[in-house]
């Protein structure tokens, strides 16, 4: 999904003094989506092969990443990182005056 | 909290994308719990003795309220929190609403007819500014982008995400808690053609058809997406509902056809011209002895300024540009100037009809409920406002 899909105004709501700090709560809050994800399959992971009789937390120690392994762990970063980044260059619409005190 | 749709429409998920719509189901219910607790805890301790030091007074409006809660920390990150959540939502479904789409279309063309349903589409009609050219809710691509059923999977979805299980099984709480106040509140009355306007995917009136079986319900709305996709998830609940597109400030429908005109957040995207005409319309398709009902957040004259303030947040931050206007009215005057009598307007409040025995729902709606600030607000202690008028 486009940054430019999400809203026909192109812009987004901002709280904070300054835009940035809107655009870090966005990431955060997808840092920790991204987070969740991954600790939930490997939960799960874990215990479907503990069903399975296999000893995972070893093997997975074990494991030796070959060049393809490497580069398709590459391509999932980068789409991590312009997931987290995805605030980034968009426009914001400010709320708080720049110079009112917290 | 794990929340799956049950209908034939329903996408199959991979389990990231399980997770990840746990997730942000659940921070959503954090945001307006905890995190609304912890504002309201900071305005009562810190803004408001602040603006009486300064105004020998409490703020007396929501608009007085809103400026001084602007610059508080509390405010700035639940908003900024749930800004983000509700692009997070849509985010959530999306992926899955477009790979599925071919699917879709064809469960869809499979099911139509099975239950008795029917759907009429007027690729004629002239879709309203407010929804062909707003993405109301942050809902990318709005409502009515072209007769594709999508924004009916996305929105259907979405509000799977976005409710945090607090609207019942089929997300028909609604539905099912207004119908069943009609029911149980007049046990005489007993509907025999329904109307739900402005009814997206009929998930409510799906559930006026399960509460009034032997009645003949239909759904209208502008959008054909929402209600191709409407049709086929209530066909697949086996729930037969007549969708039409068709503009519910000009009815397609005779004079004195309707026992029941419902609606369900409906009004508040509407400007008050428009519910006007809407009004006027529903007091001419219903019957006289027939009922217009309509669930919709509180109007503001019934809330504190602080309540007032919290429920509007969705006007200024949420696309919804009309949810304040029509939350400023006197509902009784709306009805009034729809041409019905005001001593034949009502309102009330139900507990939810999904999450308790049906005797203490109908002990419930006999005795006089308050409005306050958890009205119309999904949170764990969830009551739902409803108005409307009879037509004599």
């Amino acid at each position: 999904m486009s940054a430019a899909s999400e809203s026909s105004a192109g812009r987004r709501e901002a709280f904070f003094e300054t835009d940035a700090i809107d655009q870090l709560v966005t990431m955060i809050l997808e840092v920790a989506t991204d987070h969740w994800v991954l600790r939930e399959r490997v939960f799960v992971i874990e215990k479907a092969a503990e069903q399975l009789g296999i000893r995972l937390a070893e093997a997975v120690e074990a494991y030796k990443l070959s060049p393809e392994d490497q580069q398709l762990l590459a391509t999932q970063r980068k789409a991590l990182i312009e997931n987290i980044m995805r605030s980034v260059n968009r426009q914001h619409r400010r709320t708080t005056p720049p110079n009112e005190q917290p | 909290m794990p929340f799956e749709l049950r209908h034939g429409l329903a996408a199959q998920v991979d389990r990231d994308t399980a997770a990840r719509q746990d997730f942000v189901s659940q921070l959503r219910g954090y945001i307006l719990n905890d995190m609304a607790a912890a504002m309201r805890e900071s305005y009562d301790k810190t803004v408001l003795p602040a603006f009486e030091r300064t105004h020998g007074r409490a703020p007396r409006t929501q608009d007085e309220v809103h400026a001084a809660m602007r610059s508080n920390t509390s405010f700035k990150f639940y908003s900024s929190v749930r800004y983000n959540a509700q692009e997070m939502v849509w985010r959530s479904v999306m992926p899955t609403a477009q790979e599925s789409l071919p699917k879709l279309e064809q469960t869809i063309r499979s099911l139509s007819g099975k239950s008795g349903g029917s759907l009429e589409l007027d690729p004629a009609l002239a879709i309203p500014e407010n929804v062909a050219g707003l993405p109301v809710h942050l809902m990318p691509g709005g409502y009515a982008p072209s007769e594709s059923p999508l924004a009916g999977a996305v929105y259907d979805h979405g509000l799977a995400v976005f409710s945090a299980g607090f609207m019942g099984r089929d997300l028909d709480d609604i539905g099912l808690s207004m119908s069943n106040y009609v029911k149980h509140r007049y046990p005489d009355f007993k509907p025999a053609r329904i109307l739900d306007c402005g009814a997206t995917v009929g998930h409510n009136a799906a559930a006026w058809a399960r509460t009034f079986p032997q009645a003949e319900v239909h759904a209208i709305d502008v959008s054909a997406s929402t209600l191709t996709y409407g049709h086929g998830r209530a066909e697949s609940l086996g729930v037969p509902v007549h969708f039409k597109q068709m503009d519910a400030t000009s009815l397609k429908y005779p004079d004195s056809s309707f026992d029941v005109v419902f609606t369900s957040m409906f009004l508040h995207e509407l400007s008050v011209r428009d519910i006007q005409k809407f009004f006027s319309e529903a007091h001419r398709v219903l019957r006289p002895g027939g009922m217009l009902i309509n669930m919709e957040l509180p109007p503001n004259r019934e809330l504190g300024p602080y309540d007032q303030f919290y429920l509007d947040w969705d006007s200024y931050y949420n696309m919804e540009p009309y949810y304040r206007t029509f939350r400023d009215q006197n509902p009784e005057d709306l009805v009034e100037a729809g041409g019905f009598a005001r001593a034949d307007y009502f309102q009330f409040t139900v507990p939810q009809y999904s999450y308790m025995d049906e005797k203490d729902f109908v002990a419930a709606i006999h005795t006089q409920q308050r409005i306050d600030g958890d009205t119309g607000r999904l949170s764990a202690s969830l009551q739902w406002f409803g108005f409307g008028a009879w037509k004599r």
